[in-house]
């Protein structure tokens, strides 16, 4: 039991049915508090769903999910308040300025106006995005909304940040700020996050374990290092090559 | 209070605000309604006026002499008419006579009236041969307005064929069962299309603004998955929809203000032709609602609003971006909104067949504009069993709302409805 609740995330068999498409097919993973945790996979294998699920937006179709022991679907209301939530290709509101959703957003974990000053400065600096956050969010490259959005995510020290896809069609320059962004606030912090990349060569750099999903399922799960020795391959793309039959 | 509420609503009227494309159609809109709401009017007015010719005139001849057969001619030879001949009058016997003939239109050729032509025709023409005229006040509108311009115009051709202003129609109007003596129906009548026409041009520009606003900006966070975001706050979810039905509100309000600013001139064209030096307290006529009346209406219009953005949210739900959107609603509003509206500009619900009277007081945004009418002639009842009627309605779409949002739903209500629809097509290529 103190085991489990130690445990930042715990998912245990869970399946998840849209109509006749079955987008998790008894996944299973846990957490340690304070590990930056990579669900890594081909488009469709179901990283998407998994998160939504923690992230309290989906219900399960069967199994159960706990963030730092909460049931996401008996207490959802108290998993979303130790949890920040990025998803895939979000965007911010066009019609307000990077400063403005920032304080939209930290308004909602703080009602003091000294506290949400705070958290905002804080969120600046994150991003980097400079005298740029007085501009609409629609005048942003989507490099730079990404990092307005990662430091959005991130700037209310979360327990457990949950984050989709953080890189995904980014430049060279802006993926690598971004990953910068995450492992150090993680460091600093001590946050614990889980993240989802079908780019396996960049989770090998920042995760410190990997689960590999495939259908609905995971298929391996330890460090990027083990798993490597564990199969023999160069890289986890090659690994999860080799998992999946491929090679 | 909602938790996370205030900051929602703030934000939402930022963004509203803020989007050029809401602010185009401030301006655009009415650039195409109002030409396309003049095309309307000359249509109503043409069939009110083929409807009012269409119309029992009841003549009651209480002088019997030869001008009154001539004058009794004349109108039998131009419109649909019943004569009744020697009943002396008062207001029970008007009332009972109008009922009995299904009339809304009363002339009495008074005794005298003989004499005084042949007089007139004769070259005396200090004194005219006067009619009495009764039209029944039923609450403005334009079929009213165009009847008693039949009756004018009827005097005017007379005059012109025998003598000019040979004959006088001393008019008074039925208004609640009481006569107001000497008050032209006609000029009445003008005087209240603007109120006739006011409310459903209100109602339409009201419901369509806000209903689109509404469907936007839930389907905007959808497209720009900032939705996903909102949905994962520690708020309540209640409270997102709230604000975005409050921001909606607020920002159509302005909108519809800006509109009927615009359309008081466009009124002013038909109040233009009340002749100058016409003095009318319509107060002390009882023909303006009473407070409690426009409190009444003011009830009325706000539930239907609010089940109307409600009801815009879950559409809103069912498509992924926001033209999907506009398009769902787009495809709402017209049967539920605009033909109603339009139908009740002109026709009284209650003069329309079962079937159909039936199905406007179904539309739950048919109620305010029922509601405009009963309570100026103090119908309060019809006003607040519609009240109660819209309110039940909008407590079922509201739960039905706040459960999209408080569920997965709101996010795969559109899956759901893809597979709903793969399993139809499934069915249909089965069965064939």
């Amino acid at each position: 039991m103190s085991e489990n609740l130690s445990l930042a995330v715990e998912a245990v068999d869970v399946i998840k049915v849209f109509g006749d498409i079955r987008a998790l097919d008894g996944l299973g993973f846990s957490l340690k508090s304070g590990e930056i945790f990579g669900l890594i996979g081909p488009n469709g294998a179901g990283k998407t769903t998994a998160l939504r699920i923690v992230s309290t937006l989906l219900l399960p179709t069967s199994g159960t999910v706990k963030v730092f022991g909460i049931d996401v679907l008996l207490e959802a209301a108290e998993v979303r308040k130790i949890i920040t939530y990025l998803p895939e290709e979000a965007g911010a509101y066009r019609n307000l300025s990077g400063m403005e959703y920032l304080k939209f957003m930290a308004k909602f974990s703080n009602k003091n106006r000294d506290e949400v000053h705070e958290m905002v400065k804080g969120a600046a600096e994150i991003c980097g995005l400079g005298e740029r956050l007085n501009d609409r969010a629609k005048t942003y490259s989507k490099g730079m909304k990404r990092r307005l959005l990662v430091a959005r995510a991130l700037m209310n020290k979360p327990k457990l940040a949950i984050l989709d896809e953080p890189t995904s069609g980014l430049d060279v320059l802006h993926a690598y700020h971004v990953r910068e962004i995450i492992k150090r606030y993680v460091q600093e912090r001590g946050v614990t996050v889980l993240l989802s990349s079908h780019n396996m060569l960049e989770v090998e750099h920042i995760c410190d374990r990997v689960a590999l999903i495939n259908k609905g399922k995971i298929v391996a799960e330890g460090k990027p290092l083990e798993l490597k020795q564990q199969f023999g391959s160069a890289n986890l793309e090659e690994v999860f090559a080799k998992v999946v039959g491929l090679a | 209070m909602l938790k996370g509420f205030g900051n929602i609503l703030v934000k939402e009227l930022k963004e509203l605000i803020r989007d050029p494309k809401i602010l185009l159609g401030m301006i655009i809109v009415p650039l195409i309604m109002f030409p396309i709401l003049g095309g309307v009017m000359g249509y109503t007015m043409q069939s009110a006026r083929e409807q009012a010719e269409k119309a029992t005139l009841l003549v009651l001849n209480n002088d019997g002499g030869n001008w009154s057969e001539i004058f009794v001619d004349y109108l039998t030879s131009s419109v649909k008419v019943s004569v009744i001949n020697n009943i002396t009058l008062s207001t029970d016997v008007v009332l009972e006579l109008l009922s009995d003939y299904n009339a809304t239109q009363f002339i009495e050729i008074p005794k005298g009236f003989s004499r005084n032509m042949t007089d007139y025709v004769n070259g005396n023409t200090e004194i005219n041969a006067t009619v009495n005229f009764f039209g029944v006040f039923s609450g403005g509108g334009i079929s009213q307005e165009v009847g008693s311009a039949i009756v004018d115009s009827l005097m005017e051709r007379f005059n012109r064929a025998v003598a000019p202003n040979a004959v006088y129609a001393f008019k008074s109007t039925i208004i609640k069962g009481q006569i107001q003596e000497g008050i032209d129906p006609s000029i009445l009548s003008r005087l209240m299309l603007s109120q006739a026409i006011a409310m459903p041009i209100t109602i339409i520009i009201l419901l369509t603004y806000s209903m689109s606003i509404a469907a936007t900006s839930v389907a905007m966070e959808k497209e720009e998955k900032t939705l996903e975001t909102l949905l994962t706050l520690p708020m309540d979810r209640f409270a997102i929809l709230m604000g975005k039905l409050s921001g909606s509100i607020l920002v159509a309000a302005i909108g519809a203000v800006a509109y009927m600013i615009g359309f008081n001139y466009y009124l002013g064209s038909f109040t233009a032709t009340i002749p100058t030096g016409v003095s009318l307290d319509l107060v002390s006529l009882g023909v303006v609602p009473s407070l409690f009346g426009y409190l009444l209406l003011g009830i009325s219009l706000f539930v239907a609003l609010l089940s109307a953005l409600a009801l815009a949210v879950i559409m809103s739900a069912f498509s992924e971006d926001v033209r999907g959107a506009q398009s769902l609603v787009g495809n709402i509003i017209t049967p539920l909104v605009i033909i109603p509206a339009l139908l009740l500009m002109y026709v009284d619900v209650n003069s329309l067949p079962f079937a159909l009277r039936i199905l406007i007081y179904a539309l739950p945004y048919s109620h305010p504009i029922i509601a405009a009418k009963a309570v100026t002639m103090g119908d309060y009842w019809t006003a607040i069993l519609g009240i109660v009627y819209v309110t039940a309605f909008t407590l079922v779409i509201m739960y039905v709302a706040s459960r999209l949002f408080a569920t997965e739903k709101i996010l795969t209500a559109k899956l759901k409805f893809r597979w709903f629809r793969k399993r139809a097509k499934k069915t249909t290529e089965e069965l064939q």
